[in-house]
Parts: C-alpha cells; sequence; structure tokens
C-alpha cells in the first residue's frame, strides 16, 4: 500500500513537471523482431533525443535509464538437494509474474543514478522486478513456509539463472549521449529469447527524480516455418505427430528402396 | 550453418546435428542397433531439453525400424503372431509411460528419472557387449566353443493363456511376451529408444525364439509401439521438434548406409567391443553428473499459470 502510495506520488511529481522541465523524444530501430529458422539472436537500438524546455541552459546530473521487458509469465525455481548419494530437486518456489526477457542501460550505474526507493518504487533494475508473491513447496508437493532469507535465495538464484541464460542484463554505461541531446543504446536479444509483447521504457531524470517516461512497444514472434510448426504443434497435436511419425516412417522406406537397388 | 529449432526453441548448428545422426547411423547399420540409446545422451548433452530430446528421438527410431522390418519381411523372417502379442504389450507400456513422463515432468523429477534410466542401461548393456565381444575375440583365436541352451522346460510353460506361434515354432503362454513388449512401451516413452536391446535378448533367452526371427519381428513391434510414442509425445507433451527429427533421421538414414557395408569389412567383433567401452563410457559421464556437485543447485522452469 506504502509502495504503491509512493509510485503514485513520484508519478504525480513527474507529471506536473514534465510541463516546465525537459522531455523525451524516443524510438526503436525495430517495433517488431521475427524469429525465423536463421535466428540466433540480434540487437535493438533505442534512439532518442532530449528536448530542453529552457533552451541554452546546459543540464548537469542528467540521466537515462533504458529498460526492455518481456512478458510475465509464472516461473518455478528448484534447489536440489542429496538425497542416497544423488542429487534430486527437492524444495521449489513459484513466482506468478517473471518476465521473461529483462535488459537495463544506463548513462550511468542505478546506484548513483537515483535513490534506492525511487528505484524500487518504478521498478527499475533487475533486484527490483517484483515478481509477486511466491509459493514455496516442498519436494511432495505440499506448501509450506520458508523464512525470507531462504527465499531471497531463491529469487538470487532465479537472477544468476536469467543472466547466465543472457536474457536479464544490465549495462550500466549502455546509454550513450551523442552531444547535448542525442542519446541511444543498443540492447541485445539472444536467441533464446521468449516470444511476445515487450516494453521499451526509457526514464529521463534529473538529480534523481522522474522528469520524462516514455514508453514503446516491441513485438518478438515467430514468423514463417518456424511460426507454422509451432502453431501446428500447439493447435493440433494429433496431425502434427502423425505427420512427424509419417515423414519419418517414409524416410525409413525410401532407405530400404535405396539399398535394394544396389 | 545455424537453424532455430521451433519446438526446442534454440538455435543449432545444421552440420553437428547431421553430423550426429549419421554418426549414430553408422553404428546402427554396423552393429543392427537402433541408436536411440546412444542419441538421446547427445542431444541432451547438446543442451535440448530433455522431453524434446526423448519425443524427437521417436521419429529417428520410427525411420531406421522401419527400414529394418522392411529388410526381414522380404526374407520372411517375422512372426506376426508374435509380434502381434508383443506390440500389444507395447501399446500399453507406451501409453502407460507417456503418464509416467507427464506426471515426473509435473513432479519435477522427469531429468533425474532418464538420466538414471540411462545410466543402468548403458551400464549393462555395455557390459554385456563387452564381455560377449571378448568372449567371441578369444573363441575366435583359440577354436570355437559350442553354443550352449539351457533346458526346455522352465517356470514360464507353467503359464496360462497359451496360443501356438507357427512362425517361431513356439506353444507357450502369451503373458511373458506382454511383459516383454509392455516393459519396452515404458522405456521407448521415457528414454525415447526403439528397446531392441532388451527385446531381442529376451526373446531368445526368455521366449526362446529361434534367433533367426527374432531381429525382424522385434523391428515389426518397434515400428509400432514408436509410431504410437511419438504422436503421444507430440499430443501430451508437445514434444516433438519436426526440424531437427529430420535432421535427425536425413543423417541418420545416410550413416547407416555406409554402416551396413563398413560391417562386411570390417572386424566387427573388436568394433563391438569399442562400442561397448563408449556405452560405458556415456553411462559414467551420466552417473557422474547425478552425484557430483552441480555447479548450481537452483534451477529454473516456466510454469502454467494457476487457474
Amino acid at each position: 500500500m506504502m509502495r504503491r502510495a509512493a509510485a503514485f506520488l513520484l508519478m504525480l511529481v513527474a507529471f506536473t513537471g514534465a510541463a516546465r522541465a525537459d522531455q523525451l523524444v524516443t524510438d526503436l530501430s525495430e517495433h517488431q523482431i521475427a524469429i525465423r529458422s536463421n535466428f540466433t539472436g540480434t540487437q535493438i537500438l533505442l534512439f532518442g533525443a532530449v528536448e530542453a524546455r529552457t533552451p541554452g541552459t546546459r543540464a548537469l546530473n542528467r540521466d537515462v535509464v533504458v529498460v526492455v521487458q518481456g512478458p510475465v509469465r509464472p516461473v518455478m525455481v528448484r534447489r536440489k538437494e542429496r538425497v542416497a548419494g544423488v542429487w534430486v530437486n527437492h524444495d521449489s518456489v513459484t513466482y506468478p509474474n517473471v518476465p521473461g526477457y529483462y535488459a537495463i542501460a544506463s548513462t550511468r550505474p542505478l546506484e548513483v543514478t537515483a535513490a534506492a526507493d525511487t528505484l524500487k518504487a518504478l521498478r527499475i533494475g533487475i533486484e527490483n522486478i517484483g515478481p509477486g508473491a511466491p509459493t514455496a513447496r516442498s519436494i511432495d508437493g505440499t506448501v509450506q513456509i520458508l523464512p525470507p532469507d531462504e527465499e531471497t535465495a531463491f529469487w538470487k538464484a532465479l537472477i544468476r539463472n536469467k543472466r547466465r541464460d543472457g536474457l536479464y542484463i544490465n549495462v550500466p554505461g549502455g546509454v550513450t549521449f551523442l552531444g547535448q541531446t542525442l542519446f541511444r543504446a543498443t540492447v541485445n536479444i539472444p536467441a533464446n529469447v521468449p516470444v511476445g509483447l515487450y516494453t521499451a521504457k526509457v526514464y529521463l531524470l534529473q538529480d534523481g527524480e522522474i522528469v520524462d517516461t516514455i514508453s514503446s512497444p516491441l513485438y518478438i514472434d515467430k514468423r514463417g516455418v518456424e511460426r507454422f510448426i509451432f502453431r501446428m504443434a500447439h493447435s493440433d497435436p494429433l496431425l502434427y505427430g502423425l505427420i512427424a511419425v509419417l515423414v519419418a516412417a517414409f524416410a525409413g522406406w525410401l532407405a530400404s528402396a535405396v539399398m535394394n537397388r544396389r | 550453418m545455424q537453424i532455430y529449432l521451433p519446438i526446442a526453441e534454440l538455435p543449432v548448428n545444421i552440420l553437428t546435428i547431421l553430423a550426429m545422426g549419421a554418426t549414430v547411423g553408422f553404428l546402427s547399420g554396423m552393429f543392427g542397433i537402433g541408436g536411440g540409446f546412444l542419441m538421446t545422451p547427445l542431444l541432451i548433452f547438446l543442451g535440448i531439453p530433455p522431453a524434446v530430446a526423448v519425443g524427437t528421438q521417436t521419429t529417428q527410431v520410427v525411420a531406421s525400424s522401419v527400414t529394418g522390418a522392411l529388410a526381414h519381411f522380404t526374407r520372411k523372417s517375422i512372426d506376426f503372431k508374435m509380434g502381434g502379442v508383443l506390440l500389444a504389450g507395447g501399446i500399453v507400456g507406451s501409453l502407460s509411460g507417456i503418464y509416467l513422463f507427464k506426471v515426473l515432468t509435473a513432479i519435477g523429477q522427469i531429468d533425474l528419472t532418464i538420466s538414471i534410466a540411462y545410466v543402468l542401461l548403458l551400464s549393462v548393456i555395455g557390459v554385456m557387449m563387452m564381455v560377449e565381444s571378448v568372449r567371441a575375440i578369444r573363441a575366435a583365436r583359440g577354436g570355437a566353443q559350442p553354443a550352449r541352451r539351457g533346458g526346455h522346460h522352465s517356470w514360464i510353460h507353467g503359464l496360462p493363456f497359451k496360443a501356438r506361434f507357427r512362425r517361431s515354432k513356439l506353444y507357450i503362454s502369451v503373458i511373458p511376451p506382454v511383459l516383454v513388449g509392455f516393459f519396452v512401451g515404458v522405456l521407448s516413452a521415457i528414454m525415447g529408444v526403439g528397446g531392441g536391446f532388451i527385446m531381442i535378448p529376451a526373446m531368445i533367452y526368455l521366449l526362446r525364439m529361434p534367433t533367426n526371427v527374432v531381429i525382424g519381428t522385434s523391428f515389426f513391434q518397434i515400428v509400432f509401439v514408436a509410431a504410437l510414442t511419438g504422436v503421444m509425445h507430440a499430443t501430451e507433451n508437445q514434444a516433438v521438434d519436426i526440424v531437427l527429427g529430420f535432421l535427425l533421421v536425413v543423417g541418420g538414414v545416410i550413416g547407416a548406409q555406409y554402416g551396413v557395408r563398413a560391417a562386411e569389412k570390417m572386424p566387427a567383433e573388436q568394433l563391438r567391443a569399442l562400442l561397448a567401452a563408449i556405452l560405458m563410457l556415456i553411462g559414467l559421464r551420466l552417473g557422474y553428473d547425478l552425484i557430483s556437485t552441480p555447479p548450481d543447485l537452483y534451477s529454473i522452469i516456466e510454469v502454467e499459470p494457476l487457474p
């Protein structure tokens, strides 16, 4: 409740401030990314300009933070434990709203950009994602209550795994200014990126306060043959399975026909 | 050259997959094995999710067993009645295996189960093949020993529901072949293998079928069980990657042609010993992964939203 109120207040400050303060103009190099059979990951370029309300004044302590976030899904984190000498998935914690992808780039490291509370309220930064209320389960599926520090270990493990897969990215200094007003940031999209609707948010901060925010959509989807196969496997699984098996059987027959001709 | 797999959802190198398919195909042509128990661990090492590796591997099993079954069909070395009985057990086994697979996936133990099953299977087959080939090499050096066959009457002959299998010249209960078929069906669903390496020894030593119909009959059963397993993995788990399967089949078909020809020229027993060593190594590696402390104790997986 407190957090929400704080966020609301901040938004209010941001909106009223926007009337006299600087403004953002941004765009993405692409608003759609197609995953085709040759997809091995890509990069998107986000560029923009800060339009100063009072020309001629040189802005100090001005920061731009870019957050690209993917669709949220429930994610289960499992911890292995040794059972009879073998490592077995044991306890698990499920978070309901975990973004499949989260990239953040900023002109300076986040710690010096704004106060920790501000970042937390706006959910800026990988640690501030806010994955929703966790559900902890033991190996037999019964719900259990974990002490907070243990639960934190699961959350940290989630971030660690996502970072390792290249899906959670933090690039301090990833936003570069070209002169006084123009800025750009490149964001890495790895090959294992989940599909769906993404948002690219750009925050303009002045002395640690949000001055302007702009959000643009980014759509990542499978296209062409990839899309056709994926769709069919999910919407018409029986036909899909039959085709897969019949193609294989045909290849087997073809092989024996070739062998017999020799 | 990279290609993005639509179901496994990751890019792989086409040449790597074709080479793997060709290598396993070569071995399967050379030794008359299906090769599923080699391919699935290789796919998992490559980073393909275990469920997709198992589901997709069944298409490769279908292709190689169709080739095998057709060859034996023209030689009339298939006992269709026995094959049918094995198949009946296999269908029930496959369906149970798919159900088990779903349950294990839901509780997060499928990867562990697949690994343990492979460790057990690879070490057992590896040791058996090694013993057999060492014995054969010795026999070839020191003069052949007469093959022994045990007594003709065992507990199997006391079971009910007897049926006559003309092609196999047998009059036995249908219970043992149904059970053998069932076991192989479960393995097919959980491990993505044909199961010939289990079925063939069972047919020879347990059912005492004549060796000339054993291989053809097992191929006949595997064709249909693997086809059913593949379709079930597609409908129940969406775990069949048709692009990956196609690449594996193409590589496998080409490799098998050379394997069959190479088998005619090379010292088969020494190669069999080599294959046994490879199997034991893969088994050891998988076993080591089970007991060594993993680099990260935590793993993440997307789950379905609660209703």
